[in-house]
């Protein structure tokens, strides 16, 4: 069984998934040959622009919580600016350089092999866990820690047990607590709970994550609040506030890039042997963007691209709009399923699958529409044959009838 | 040559010797690995994360085509592979800023992945000695 066999790419002949790598392919090329100073020129007003947030934001928290009259408002802008300057680097700048985005540049500062970005884990463990594991291993059960990020069960695939009834608490935990659970992320709970870790690995990453959390912890909570003198009190809760505000923003963006509905599950016999096109349409099926205006897209690393993302993850983010364009296109000439939607509707359908699937799959629906029966023949369809797509729900649905037990 | 804790040869290239057949093994690149390594961006030899300039090395099919089979390397890895035993005598390195990584297509002959170096910096000819004096 290929990626192909996936129902929702049965009406498609063997040529014209491969044509349609081809024609990825080729979108690829044409944003590398153009690629040069205007997006360079970008990455560093950003950089710029990020840096300047970040001074300010601490600016005016040792600043202006000096003085009784503006010490609150100095205390929200001041936090503000910082939760920005965070967002932005995380998303923005951090996620992206680390993938590799703007190494064409041969720049020594934003390249990937340096950058060490603003947040509990440690860079190197990130490349890993991300950009390895899960955009390798994108949606596939088992294998891609993002599904659930071993805390949370996400696919109606995985088995319940009755610790799951605690999704909701355990959910709004990881919202909060973000940048923890993504710095536990490459330590792979799953596997020290079989026992299957090896414990030196482990140790070598603990260590990491404690010299990069110890770090982080006398930034935001010693160092900035002690030179603050008697208002340390005021800069612990705004440094606070911006990293838990970081946290929240990331934890939304994140959920919603695999799992509204219509963003599907794969299994490890899908993705043996896979060609680039099938590997190319595992990553629009996996994903799922969402809709809003520029500036929502620079605050969210242009993830609200996440089809995009995962088709091209080492192109810059700022072309990501431009490919977007493209891509849906695309996926309408071959009626393949491009899931978005508005982000608070994507968001919601990702909080409903965790409630949902707290409690055992016999007391819930599926909320994945029946997919149309396929042809199995692999013969080229004509219109009237094509099911439609379900727009109501910006997409189709899942690929297995297991997922709806 | 500096190999990950518990190998003997290079991280992408498995155990350095087929112990099957008593061969030298770098003729053999584990096709897991180095998507790893491509992905993770991390050296082939050593599996620590890459740094400026990355180094590629290939025979001079590979380097005139600049698209190469073995994964992304430090600079002194790829020198330190030159001179391992069962490496290519032909192979050359070159070194770049940035890389592609290219999975193979349905009608590709040659069914390995393969790296397309960007920004390219240079190369060297064949392995340089290194002095412990």
């Amino acid at each position: 069984m290929a990626i192909s066999d996936v129902t929702e790419y049965l009406h498609l002949t063997e040529e014209e998934v491969e044509q349609i790598g081809r024609e990825l392919d080729q979108i690829r090329q044409e944003v590398e040959d153009s690629r040069g100073a205007a997006d360079a020129a970008y990455i560093n007003r950003m950089i710029k622009v990020q840096r300047g947030l970040a001074a300010a934001g601490r600016a005016t928290l040792l600043v202006g919580t000096q003085f009784r009259r503006t010490r609150v408002p100095a205390a929200v802008l001041g936090g503000g600016l910082l939760a920005v300057a965070k967002i932005l680097e995380n998303m923005e700048i951090g996620h992206n350089v680390m993938h590799g985005q703007w190494d064409w540049m041969n720049d020594p500062e934003i390249h990937s092999s340096n950058w060490e970005w603003d947040t509990a884990q440690p860079a190197e463990q990130w490349k890993h866990s991300h950009n390895y594991v899960h955009h390798q291993f994108t949606n596939v059960l088992g294998y891609d820690n993002d599904i659930g990020y071993g805390i949370l069960r996400m696919a109606r695939e995985q088995r319940w047990s009755p610790a799951n009834l605690g999704q909701p608490l355990y959910n709004s935990l990881l919202a909060l607590l973000f940048e923890w659970g993504v710095a536990l992320h490459d330590l792979d709970i799953e596997r020290i709970r079989k026992g299957e870790k090896d414990p030196r690995e482990m140790k070598r990453q603990l260590g990491q994550i404690w010299r990069k959390g110890r770090n982080q912890v006398l930034k935001d909570y010693v160092v900035y609040p002690v030179l603050a003198g008697p208002r340390w009190r005021t800069v612990v809760a705004a440094d606070l506030a911006a990293n838990i505000t970081r946290n929240l923003w990331s934890y939304v963006i994140i959920f919603c890039g695999h799992f509204p509905d219509g963003a599907v599950h794969f299994t490890e016999e899908e993705i043996e042997d896979e060609t680039r096109a099938e590997w190319y349409l595992r990553q629009v099926l996996g994903a799922a963007n969402f809709e809003g205006g520029p500036l929502l897209h620079v605050l969210s690393g242009n993830l609200g691209f996440q089809i995009e993302h995962h088709l091209f993850p080492d192109l810059p983010s700022n072309r990501y709009a431009e490919i977007s364009e493209r891509v849906r296109a695309l996926c309408e000439k071959y009626d393949i399923p491009y899931t978005t939607g508005p982000l608070h509707r994507q968001y919601g359908q990702a909080l409903r699958t965790i409630l949902k699937l707290s409690v055992p799959n016999s007391w819930t629906s599926s909320d994945q529409p029946e997919p149309p029966t396929p042809s199995r023949d692999r013969r080229r369809r004509g219109d009237a044959e094509r099911p439609s797509r379900r727009r109501e729900l910006g997409g189709w649905s899942r690929s297995s009838s297991l997922a709806r037990g | 040559m500096r190999t990950p804790r518990g190998m003997e040869g290079p991280f992408a290239w498995g155990d350095a010797t087929d112990r099957a057949t008593g061969l030298d093994g770098l003729e053999r690149l584990e096709r897991r690995r180095v998507t790893q390594c491509a992905l993770s961006r991390v050296c082939g030899v050593c599996a620590e994360p890459l740094g400026r300039p990355i180094a590629f090395v290939g025979d001079a099919r590979e380097v005139g085509r600049n698209a190469f089979h073995a994964p992304p390397l430090h600079l002194d890895c790829a020198r330190d592979l030159l001179a391992y035993p069962g490496a290519d005598p032909g192979w050359q390195v070159i070194t770049a800023g940035a890389y592609e990584f290219v999975r193979p297509g349905r009608d590709d002959t040659d069914r390995r992945p393969a790296f397309v170096p960007v920004a390219l910096l240079g190369g060297s000819s064949g392995p340089q000695p290194t002095s412990t004096d």
